[in-house]
């Protein structure tokens, strides 16, 4: 006589608990994300010790990239309309000239007062043209502005 | 053994005389439900960003107007083309420092001269990530009040000379 053939247990386990965590996080993830809008620009962001946050809403932003590529953008659809046309409403951000951007910038300004400013230049762009955009700002009342970076590791 | 028997407890209790529908243990593999739930779940996790970027601000004086400063007061911070630093006060000769020294030289100034003003001239043709470091430090080093001005090519000539 052998050992006894041990019996092979059938393991079943149960699953709900493990199902009910991941619908739950996916739930959470998927009303949360809120999906980069697609840059006409990419730009690199220099690095700075900031703590203070991009506001969410509420901005206007003005890209300047590597070539020299100048964009002005507000994050409202209805402003958008105001300013560049229906046609141009869910474009994120327009390509301006270096001369429409003043009276933009004052128009946005006065449709919606709160509206912050906020320069996003690539980190590799010359030091021109945020000099050009910052003496435009200055000839449209803007003296209070920010520029967006990225946290800096050290 | 009777106590193995699920649903056979009842019927000790209270004798019924309907027949008892036998209920149907239903079971349906759940795994490729998981599969995708999980799937959608990494996918939603990865692509969130959480962390939305940092603002600098600064905040420039009106065009307008026109500040009293004397000259030791004034910190004039030149930078070249190719990213070198000038610093002096008021009409001084320009003195180089090094890019990652700044910020350890404008705290001490920041702490022996609490009104000090900085005004950045930066040449065009840098990069614009140096002024942004620069503002940075100036930030780091409590100094609020700051303006920017152009370069003008007749102040790089005597930066040259003095570097």
């Amino acid at each position: 006589m052998g050992r006894p053939k041990k019996k092979r247990v059938g393991i079943s386990i149960d699953m709900t608990p493990l199902v009910d965590v991941a619908f739950l996080l996916l739930t959470f993830f998927m009303l949360t994300t809120k999906f980069r809008p697609v840059e006409e620009v990419q730009v690199v962001l220099p690095d700075s010790h900031s703590k203070f946050k991009l506001p969410e809403s509420d901005v206007m932003t003005i890209t300047f990239g590597k070539e020299g590529e100048l964009l002005l953008g507000v994050d409202s659809q209805q402003l958008r309309a105001q300013l560049f046309g229906e046609q141009n409403k869910l474009k994120s951000s327009i390509r301006v000239t270096l001369d429409e951007l003043p009276s933009l910038a004052q128009q946005a300004r006065a449709i919606n007062p709160k509206l912050r400013t906020v320069i996003k230049g690539d980190k590799d762009a010359m030091y021109g043209p945020a000099e050009d955009v910052m003496n435009a700002l200055q000839k449209a009342n803007i003296a209070r502005f920010e520029l967006v970076t990225n946290l800096s590791r050290e | 053994m009777g106590a193995l028997d699920v649903g056979g407890g009842r019927e000790h209790g209270k004798k019924k005389k309907k027949k008892v529908r036998r209920r149907l243990g239903i079971r349906i593999d759940m795994t490729p439900l998981v599969d995708v739930a999980f799937l959608l779940l990494t996918f939603f996790m990865l692509t969130t960003t959480f962390s939305l970027p940092q603002v600098m601000e600064i905040s420039l004086p009106p065009s307008e107007s026109r500040s009293e400063i004397t000259e030791q007061t004034l910190l004039l911070i030149r930078v070249l083309e190719d990213g070198r630093i000038f610093w002096s006060f008021g009409t001084d000769k320009p003195r180089p420092i090094a890019p990652e020294e700044l910020r350890g030289f404008l705290a001490e100034r920041a702490t022996m001269n609490p009104n000090m003003i900085a005004l950045i001239k930066v040449d065009r043709k840098c990069k614009y990530a140096h002024m942004v470091k620069i503002v940075d430090d100036l930030h780091l080093a409590r100094i609020s009040r700051f303006s920017l001005a152009p370069l003008l090519e007749q102040e790089k000539k005597i930066v040259e000379q003095a570097g």
